[in-house]
Parts: C-alpha cells; sequence; structure tokens
C-alpha cells in the first residue's frame, strides 16, 4: 500500500471519467477533443506514477509517456484539420449533424 | 517526505481534476479551454511532484501551446464562443454519466483493492535522469524516435492536405 | 405311332389350315377327316392285330400324357372317324351357301381332333381336358348362328349345365389319382370299396350332363338350334357318347351300388325322354330326345354289368342317329323348318332319302338283321341277367316300345302330306347319308369280330330275347303309326312335351342359381375395385397432403427464418447511427467488455 501511487492512480481514474463524460456527451467536435485530450492525460498521470513508484530504474516508461505526448499533439493537429475541412462544407462541426456514415 | 509529497499530489491532482470538470461545465468556450489548460498545467506539476522533471517541463510546455492554439479554434468554430446564450451543447448525458461513472468505479476498484508493495525505490537525480534519458532515446529507443517522428511528420502532412481549401477548376 | 399321329393332328392341323388360309375351308375339312380316317383305320387294324399302340409325351411332373389305342379306344376312334368324315362330306353340301363357312369347318374340326383325343387318352389329366374342349366347341357350334333370336342363350344354357356336371368329373377324377397315386385310368379302374362307390357315382353324374339323361336332358333339346350336321355328329354319335364313354372304361372299377344307380338312371331316362320324344312337336327335337333315350338304355346295359352291350349299342346308336339327322337336315332345307307340321309330306318329295331315313329307323326300332337289333338283343338280354332285373328289363322294355312308337310317328308324318314342289339334287347331302345308312344297315355283321377283338364275348342270348325284342319293336312301330300321340300319351301330353320340369327344371335349379352367383361376384368385384381406388384416392391425398405440408412447414420455416435474418439486420443497422457519440460510447462498451473478460479469465481457466 503505497499511498502517493494510490493517490496519483486515483486521480488518473478521475481524469479519465471527466474526460469520458465530456467525449461522450459534447456536440462539438473541438469539445470532444478536448474530452479526449483529458483521457490521454489520465493514461499519462497514470504511467508516471506506475515508473516513480514502481520502477524508477526503467527509462523506457519515460519514452512511453513521449510517445503518448506526442500521439496527442498529432491527434490534435488532424482532428483540427477535419475540423476546418468540415467548417467549410458544412458551415458547423457539430456532431448532431453529422449523419453521413448512417448505415 | 512522502506526507508533502502526498499532500502536494493531492492537491494538484483535485486541481487538475476540478478544472477539468470546468471544462465541461461551463458555456463559455474560451473559459473552457483556459481551464483545459489550468488542468493540464496542475498535471504537469504533478509530474513535477513525482520526480519527472524532464516530462514535467514538457507537459506545461506543450500543454500551454495546444490551449491556446485550440481557444483560437474554439472561437473560430463555435456558434456561441462567449456563452452567452447558455444552450445546452450535450447529448445523451445520462449514457455518458453512466459511462463515466462505470469506468470511474472499476478503476478505483482495482487501485483499492491491488496490493500495492513497497518500499519505493530511489530516484535518480534530474540529470541523471536526463542523461539515460537521452542515451535511452538515441540508443535503445532510436527506432521507436524515428517512427515517432516519421508520424508527426505524416500527421503534419495530412493535417494541412485536410485544411486547405478545394481549388475551384476555371471555367475555359 | 404315325396312325397315331394321323387320327390325332390330321384334323388339328386340317383346323388350323381352314382358320389360317381362309379358302376352300370345304375340301381342306374333307382332306383332313379323310385322313384322320385313314389314321383310325389304322390304328384299328393294329388292334385287331392284337397290338396296343401307346404313345407318352411329358406334361406335368408324374402326369404325363398317355395315348392309348387298344381295342376298345381305337374302335371308338375308328367310329369316331367314320362319323366325322361322313358328316363332313355332308356338310359341304348342307353348308354351301352359308357365309360362315370358314367358321363352321374350323371349329367342327378342331371338335374332331379334341374328340379323338378324349377316346385315345390314357390319364385322367388329358380326358380332363379333352372333355373341357369338346365341352367348349360344343358351344361355339350351338351358338353357330349367334345373331339369330334365342340361339346364344341356347348354347349358354347347354354349356352351363352340361359343366355343371363336369364337377362331377372332376372330383371323381382327383379322388381316383389321389388314391391310386398316378393319372393312368388303367391303373386307376384297381380302386375298390368305399371310394369307388363315390367315384362311380360322381362319374355317373358327369356321364349324365354329357349324354343328357335324366334330370339334364333338357340342354339336348336346346342343342337343336345348332346346324343339322352339328347335331349329326355331336349330339347324337360323338359328344354325348363321351358320358357314355367314361362309364364304359370305367365300368370294371364300378361296384354294385353304383352300377344299380347307372342302371336306374339310364331307365328312367329311356322312358321318359321316350315320352319327350312322342310329344315333341319338332323333328329335331325328337330325334334329340330320341338319343337321350337310347344312351339311357346303354346305361341300362352298364348298370346290368355288361359294357360290351352298351359298347356295341353305341356304335350301332352312332350310324344310325347321325344317318337320322342328316335326313332331317335334308328335309330342313326342302321347308326350312325343321316344326313337323312344316315337313309333312316332304320325304315324298324326296324319295331316296326318304328310304334310307326310314332304313334308319326302322334299324332304330330294332328290326333284323340291321345293327340295333343285335346290340338291343344284348341289352335286354344282360337286363334279363343282372340281379337289379326287376327294375331294368321294363324300362328297357318300355323304352324299346316307345323307340318303335316316336320312329313310327315321324315317318307317318314325313310321309303323309302334300310333297311340295320339287326338290334339288343334293349330291353330298344324300353321299354322306348314304354310307352311314349303309353301316347303320350292316354294322350287325361285324359284331361278332368285335366281340372277339375285346375279347368280351356276350353269351349268345334265349330265344325269348330276341322274340321279346322283335315284339316289343313292332308294337312299338305299330302303336306309333296308327295313334295319334296326344292318344297314347294321354294325361302325360302336357308335361312330356315341356320337357318334364320338376320344380322349375334346370332353369331354376341350375341356370338362375349360376347367373346370380356371377352377378354378385361382379358386384363384389366392383366394391373391390371401389376400395382399391379409394385406397388409391387416400395415398394421393396423403401424398398431397405431404406436399402441402412440406410447402407449408419447410418452406414456411425457411423463409420464416430468412425474414427473421432480415428483420435481425434491419435491428442491427441501428447501431450504425453514424453518430460519433454513439460509436464512441460503443467503443467504451466493448473495452470495458474485453478488459472484464481478459480479469475474470485467468480466475477459471
Amino acid at each position: 500500500m503505497i499511498p502517493e501511487l494510490v493517490i496519483a492512480l486515483s486521480i488518473g481514474a478521475a481524469l479519465f471519467g471527466v474526460g469520458l463524460y465530456g467525449a461522450l456527451s459534447q456536440t462539438n467536435l473541438v469539445m470532444i477533443i478536448m474530452g479526449v485530450e483529458l483521457v490521454l492525460a489520465a493514461a499519462l498521470v497514470n504511467m508516471v506514477a506506475f515508473w516513480r513508484y514502481l520502477h524508477p530504474d526503467v527509462t523506457a516508461a519515460k519514452m512511453f509517456v513521449l510517445i503518448v505526448m506526442a500521439v496527442m499533439a498529432v491527434e490534435m493537429a488532424v482532428g483540427f484539420g477535419i475540423a476546418i475541412a468540415r467548417f467549410r462544407s458544412r458551415g458547423s462541426v457539430e456532431m448532431e449533424e453529422a449523419r453521413e456514415l448512417k448505415g | 517526505m512522502s506526507v508533502a509529497t502526498s499532500l502536494f499530489l493531492a492537491f494538484f491532482g483535485i486541481a487538475a481534476v476540478w478544472f477539468g470538470i470546468v471544462v465541461f461545465r461551463t458555456h463559455s468556450m474560451v473559459r473552457s479551454a483556459i481551464a483545459l489548460l489550468f488542468s493540464q498545467t496542475a498535471i504537469g506539476a504533478m509530474f513535477l511532484v513525482m520526480q519527472a522533471e524532464f516530462l514535467g517541463v514538457l507537459q506545461i510546455m506543450m500543454m500551454a501551446t495546444e490551449m491556446s492554439v485550440m481557444a483560437i479554434f474554439m472561437v473560430m468554430f463555435m456558434m456561441d464562443p462567449g456563452g452567452m446564450g447558455k444552450m445546452d451543447m450535450t447529448h445523451q448525458k445520462r449514457l455518458s454519466l453512466w459511462a463515466a461513472g462505470i469506468g470511474l468505479v472499476a478503476a478505483l476498484a482495482v487501485i483499492w483493492g491491488a496490493g500495492w508493495q513497497g518500499p519505493v525505490p530511489e530516484v535518480p537525480g534530474a540529470d541523471e535522469q536526463a542523461r539515460m534519458l537521452g542515451r535511452e532515446l538515441l540508443g535503445r529507443s532510436m527506432f521507436i524516435f524515428e517512427s515517432a517522428a516519421l508520424m508527426i511528420l505524416t500527421a503534419m502532412i495530412a493535417a494541412t492536405m485536410v485544411a486547405i481549401a478545394p481549388r475551384e477548376e476555371e471555367n475555359p | 405311332m404315325i396312325w397315331l399321329a394321323l387320327t390325332l393332328l390330321a384334323p388339328l392341323g386340317a383346323a388350323l389350315a381352314v382358320f389360317g388360309l381362309r379358302r376352300a375351308p370345304g375340301v381342306i375339312a374333307l382332306a383332313g377327316a379323310g385322313l384322320g380316317l385313314l389314321g383310325a383305320f389304322g390304328l384299328f387294324a393294329r388292334a385287331a392285330g392284337g397290338a396296343e399302340v401307346t404313345a407318352t409325351l411329358p406334361f406335368l411332373p408324374d402326369l404325363p400324357i398317355l395315348l392309348v389305342a387298344g381295342p376298345l379306344t381305337a374302335t371308338l376312334a375308328l367310329v369316331v372317324a367314320t362319323v366325322a368324315a361322313m358328316v363332313l362330306l355332308y356338310a359341304t353340301g348342307y353348308m354351301a351357301h352359308d357365309p360362315e363357312k370358314l367358321r363352321f369347318f374350323g371349329t367342327m374340326l378342331m371338335f374332331v381332333a379334341a374328340m379323338e383325343l378324349l377316346v385315345l387318352s390314357g390319364d385322367w389329366i388329358t380326358l380332363l381336358a379333352a372333355w373341357e374342349l369338346i365341352g367348349f366347341a360344343s358351344y361355339l357350334l350351338i351358338g353357330f348362328w349367334y345373331s339369330r333370336e334365342g340361339v346364344p342363350g341356347a348354347a349358354m344354357r347347354a354349356f352351363l349345365y352340361t359343366r355343371t356336371a363336369d364337377l362331377g368329373l372332376y372330383i371323381a377324377a382327383f379322388l381316383l389319382i389321389g388314391l391310386a397315386g398316378t393319372s393312368e385310368i388303367s391303373a386307376t379302374l384297381a380302386t375298390a370299396g368305399t371310394p369307388a362307390l363315390i367315384a362311380g357315382l360322381l362319374l355317373l353324374f358327369a356321364a349324365m350332363g354329357k349324354s343328357a339323361q335324366v334330370p339334364m336332358q333338357d340342354w339336348l333339346m336346346r342343342a337343336m338350334a345348332g346346324p343339322t350336321p352339328v347335331s349329326a355328329l355331336l349330339h347324337s354319335a360323338t359328344l354325348v357318347a363321351a358320358g357314355a364313354i367314361l362309364l364304359i372304361r370305367t365300368a370294371p372299377m364300378l361296384p354294385d351300388g353304383a352300377l344299380l344307380a347307372v342302371g336306374l338312371v339310364g331307365g328312367v331316362t329311356a322312358v321318359v325322354a321316350g315320352l319327350m320324344a312322342l310329344a315333341a312337336g319338332d323333328l329335331k327335337r325328337l330325334l334329340a330326345a330320341s338319343t337321350a333315350s337310347q344312351y339311357g338304355l346303354m346305361l341300362v346295359a352298364l348298370g346290368a354289368g355288361a359294357p360290351v352291350a352298351a359298347l356295341l349299342h353305341l356304335i350301332a346308336h352312332a350310324a344310325i342317329k347321325s344317318a337320322l339327322f342328316l335326313g332331317a337336315g335334308v328335309f330342313q332345307h326342302d321347308r326350312d323348318s325343321t316344326d313337323l307340321e312344316a315337313l309333312a309330306g316332304a320325304g315324298r318329295a324326296r324319295p331316296g332319302i326318304f328310304a334310307g331315313f326310314a332304313l334308319a329307323a326302322l334299324a332304330l326300332a330294332g328290326l333284323p338283321p340291321m345293327a340295333a337289333f343285335f346290340s338291343k338283343d344284348a341289352i335286354l338280354a344282360a337286363a334279363l341277367d343282372s340281379p337289379f332285373a326287376v327294375w331294368l328289363l321294363p324300362l328297357a322294355l318300355l323304352g324299346s316300345v316307345l323307340t318303335g312308337a316316336y320312329m313310327a310317328r315321324a315317318l307317318r308324318v314325313l310321309w303323309t302330306g302334300a310333297p311340295g314342289k320339287a326338290a334339288d339334287p343334293a349330291p353330298l347331302m344324300s353321299a354322306g347319308m348314304g354310307v352311314l345308312v349303309a353301316l347303320a344297315a350292316t354294322l350287325g355283321f361285324g359284331f361278332k369280330p368285335l366281340e372277339a377283338m375285346l375279347s368280351a364275348h356276350l353269351p349268345e342270348p334265349a330265344w325269348i330275347i330276341p322274340a321279346m325284342g322283335l315284339a316289343v319293336g313292332l308294337a312299338g312301330l305299330a302303336l306309333g303309326w296308327v295313334l295319334a300321340p296326344a292318344r297314347l300319351l294321354g294325361p302325360l301330353l302336357r308335361p312330356a312335351s315341356e320337357g318334364f320340369v320338376i320344380a322349375g327344371g334346370m332353369q331354376a335349379l341350375v341356370a338362375r342359381p349360376a347367373l346370380a352367383l356371377a352377378a354378385a361376384c361382379e358386384r363384389f368385384e366392383q366394391r373391390l375395385l371401389a376400395a382399391v381406388m379409394a385406397i388409391g384416392r387416400i395415398n394421393l391425398s396423403i401424398g398431397v397432403g405431404a406436399r402441402r405440408m412440406d410447402k407449408d412447414t419447410i418452406d414456411a420455416a425457411i423463409f420464416g427464418l430468412v425474414d427473421r435474418a432480415i428483420a435481425l439486420g434491419a435491428r442491427a443497422r441501428r447501431l450504425q447511427s453514424g453518430f460519433i457519440h454513439r460509436e464512441m460510447a460503443l467503443t467504451f462498451a466493448g473495452i470495458a467488455l474485453v478488459v472484464g473478460v481478459l480479469l475474470v479469465t485467468p480466475l477459471y481457466l
């Protein structure tokens, strides 16, 4: 029972919950991206906590964190590019109106 | 020592969570973006508390930039950036709450149920960590590093391509 | 051997030739009959020399076809062949203008072949087969002019009555074969005791049917509906002789009880048929009743224990009666009818034919030195000497009286009356009849050698016998010539003319029940057919039901499955809403599921 670890992981869990709520409940694409950012951040917190309190000598854990950060950035970039394209074609990025893939 | 870290962790953590909640409860889009910025910064502070200095600084720097960009996009795309209209911009709220709740409870159950065994090993100093990280990055994980670089490059090109306005054909 | 083949195969071959070539039936018939006669002469010669010709043909296992030409059977074969040849000669003239000559001659030849087979058969199976064949041929020939009114019915009745009597022969034959273990006739004659009595009575029953004895004399009357040559051949000399031939051949086996029955039946028939002849209004019916009566006398001889006497009378009667019938046929040609009233005086127009007719009639009455005199004396002598003389002799005497009476009546009718127009000469008919009349007159002299050949000498009768015979013959002739039948018969005239019908006669006892049985079988068969059709329909409906069930259940199941799959797909489609938030929610649910499974699995596996 490592108290710091438990606190950190709990914070991570809470962030995950909030981010998931946001990703699922928001209508705007940008807000959804923000929710996803929070989820990824929660994952980062978990990873750093595990590194720090269980395996501090494993540098590969930090590599992992770096990669996830890169992924976060990339995801935001591409997401906003899509948002621009969508905005250009439809005039809004409300996901309530995006039904084109309905099967 | 551990009590201090626990307190700091708790403080920054709660701050992060609180700001995260604010992101989705506020009606103003700009305030959303700023709240997210503060949330990410708090997370970065948590990294610093956990003696991952490099990562913490990186996080704070990156997130600051990203959130600013996001704020600009917010203003571009939102129909009510100021939030004056106070419209409810959510759907499937109950489903989302349930999903979030289940996820939270499950994770907490695992966290509090698992028996984390101490003792916590010692962490090397900051410059020692940086050195080791550099060695790792350019040594064993070079391949991963390069792949990540390629991925970022591809993503940049893709994003640009998607964002460029389609050229209209000139009529002869 | 060759004689045997000639006797049997010549008429058969001629029959096939007539039906196959379809031309010159008369010539072919005469050729066949002539060759058959030649064959019979050969057999008779061999038998007279003491040799017995036999032939065995394979048939059923242990029951081969035996043909025997011993003294008795060769004599009978010769009789049949001679009468057949003469009648066929006569028939070429009689049937000259008939359009159905082919059928007539073919069937007659077939009959001759079958009759020869009957007399020459050495085993019961062949005898039965030949018995049936002659019955069938008789049916065909009686009903020859089937388009005329009443003829098909008469043929059917005759066939039915004789067939009923044939049952006796069948049962007796199988009884004898079963007891003796073999079908050879001579071997089965060794049967004795109660089986012999039973077999004898059954054979008597069959003989009664075939030889038209009381109570079955009616069919012979009906048989007169056929052409006269048929009556001359079949119903005087050959077919009706089959009954007597049967009894003559099985005579060694018959015990006393059977012999008494035979004698009584014969005697009663002799009297009853004689009365019927006297009361007859038609010449052919008169002659038919006379035939039955004469065969009754033969049965009396058999019953008295002298089968040779019966045989002699059979031979004599064959020649005489066929000659009488041929003469009647000539008169029929003249007057186009055989009614006695229509024939009055017909004899005057044809003196030659009438002379022959009269000669034969007197021969039948028993005047010497003609054939029937000797045979009738033999019968009377046997009757006198038999243990049952008290019954048989009076009946025989009465029968002889009646013989003379009705023959005299016939002669008187033919002679008294207007002669009518001049008659055309009939050479063929006269020739055929003439030979038979000559035989009738002269056969008597051949009886002694015949007895020697058969090695069965009849004892010389005491003078009383010929005297009695002559007396009754002359008395009968006188009575018949002088008195009219109504005076003679008195109260018996009505029953006699109707054929002494008792209890409805054969019509009610045999014909109607048989036909009713046939109708009932027809109805039963219709019901069986309906049942089979119903079963078929049930099966069809089962099949239809099965097919419908197949369509409804199986097809319904399959198509139902298809519809439900489509419905399921339509419902599953709702997952694809196109909304990102829904997709994300589903993603989260899926991930939760996978994580749950991954966590739980190590606990159970």
